[in-house]
């Protein structure tokens, strides 16, 4: 999820392609919230085999404690921004932190403006 | 002078029944059939309403004498023009032409017959190098297809055609003929393709040598930019989307992307890759469970699986002096 939206990202972020082909491209992102998000999702991606790998060894039965206090330390000493709990599912459009449906990744707002304007497939008014 | 014969060919077979009958005189009949007439426009039908009407009467009067059956003669060339027979019932139409009419009746008989002869002559060229064209036709599609069509409208309209000695036409458009002979005379023939292999293969090799120069890739950019033309329609930008890969490929395939060509107990017996470590103790049974996880992990390759324990055993080799005070 946090590797399809960082594809996501890093698709808008690229510049924009030399074909003039009248597709719309975002070159910015909406505020620098979710700029920052991007990042630390970029680093998420890039540290998340290792932070497994020393998570293996801390949660760990099995190994001496001195090894599990040495893991932790060098957990610790990783970037902070690697970490991810610090992702925050921000909309997609609006970078609302709050009110996100995760299966659009839109706020409930644009969620709202677009199942209206039947712009989401297989969205309808709830009636019963 | 065609639509006169035209009626006058209708005419007769009338004109000659009812000279039979005896009832009106055969001028006034004529004349009141032209009237009436109207212009037929198919050759063949004319032909074919000739035999239906005159088929009882053959055995009465026959002028000309030739012994062939009414059918129309096929096959003629150029040289046999007056040895090929006649429509019997055609000859029998055109001699009552002939008597019908005031002026000279042996002239107007051998003129008629005349015209007539040369309408089978041009029927039957037409036949013959209706095949031939055709074939053309076939064999370039670029020739224009509109000419077996046109050939009968003209056939019907009694437009006579020149033809040349090989039964092509000419028309009046020569260039047009001339460059569909240049056409053909370069395009015939099956390739053999002999030196385009040949001249492709040092290219191959020269260009794997020098292929990733900064220049050639900057032009191959721009000229794919310049001659990418924005979708005309939804099939189009699918496509587009496609190449991008923003949209995957139908039917959907489940391992596109996935490599892996390992068999299945190179990613479940993945014992052989613990050599490194020590035979006893903790860290062999926490990496026994590691290996127990990794073999019952489908989503990892067998390249994955091995850094994960390398990573293991390159870390607990930095701790080894940490161990070994424990």
């Amino acid at each position: 999820m946090a590797a399809a939206a960082l594809c996501w990202a890093l698709r808008a972020a690229r510049q924009v392609l030399p074909s003039p082909c009248p597709r719309q491209v975002r070159s910015y992102y909406v505020d620098w919230r979710m700029l920052r998000d991007v990042k630390r999702r970029k680093m998420a991606y890039e540290h998340a085999d290792e932070r497994l790998r020393i998570n293996a060894i801390r949660k760990n039965s099995i190994l001496p404690k001195e090894l599990q206090e040495v893991a932790d330390k060098e957990i610790a000493a990783l970037p902070r921004d690697s970490c991810p709990v610090r992702i925050r599912n921000r909309c997609v459009l609006t970078s609302r932190p709050r009110g996100v449906k995760r299966r659009w990744r839109l706020s409930r707002i644009v969620f709202r403006h677009f199942a209206d304007h039947a712009q989401m497939s297989g969205v309808q008014r709830a009636m019963w | 002078k065609d639509k006169s014969a035209a009626s006058k060919d209708g005419t007769p077979e009338r004109a000659s029944k009812r000279q039979e009958d005896g009832a009106e005189t055969p001028k006034q009949q004529l004349l009141d059939i032209i009237g009436n007439m109207k212009v037929e426009v198919s050759y063949r039908k004319k032909l074919q309403q000739l035999k239906a009407s005159e088929s009882k009467k053959q055995a009465l009067n026959k002028l000309e004498g030739p012994d062939s059956e009414g059918s129309v003669p096929q096959g003629t060339t150029e040289g046999t023009q007056r040895g090929k027979p006649l429509n019997p019932e055609l000859v029998k139409a055109a001699s009552a032409v002939a008597s019908s009419l005031p002026h000279n009746k042996k002239q107007t008989e051998s003129e008629l017959l005349a015209q007539l002869r040369r309408h089978e002559e041009t029927t039957d060229k037409q036949k013959n190098g209706g095949t031939i064209n055709i074939r053309n036709v076939i064999s370039e599609m670029t020739v224009k297809r509109q000419s077996p069509a046109q050939r009968g409208a003209r056939i019907s309209g009694r437009i006579s055609l020149q033809l040349d000695e090989d039964g092509r036409r000419i028309r009046p458009e020569r260039s047009s003929a001339q460059s569909i002979d240049s056409r053909r005379s370069l395009k015939v023939g099956k390739r053999l393709n002999i030196f385009t292999k040949a001249s492709t293969e040092p290219e191959q090799a020269l260009k794997t040598v020098s292929s990733p120069t900064i220049w050639d890739l900057e032009f191959a950019k721009e000229v794919a930019a310049v001659t990418a033309q924005p979708p005309r329609n939804g099939f189009e930008e699918m496509i587009q989307w496609t190449k991008e890969g923003i949209l995957w490929e139908y039917p959907i395939d489940n391992e596109v992307g996935m490599e892996d060509d390992a068999e299945f107990h190179e990613h479940i017996f993945l014992e052989k890759h613990l050599e490194g470590f020590p035979k006893e103790g903790p860290i062999r049974h926490f990496m026994e469970l590691v290996i127990c996880g990794l073999s019952k992990n489908p989503y990892l390759s067998v390249k994955q699986k091995v850094e994960h324990i390398e990573w293991f055993q390159k870390y607990f080799e930095e701790k080894k002096e940490l161990l070994q005070e424990i």
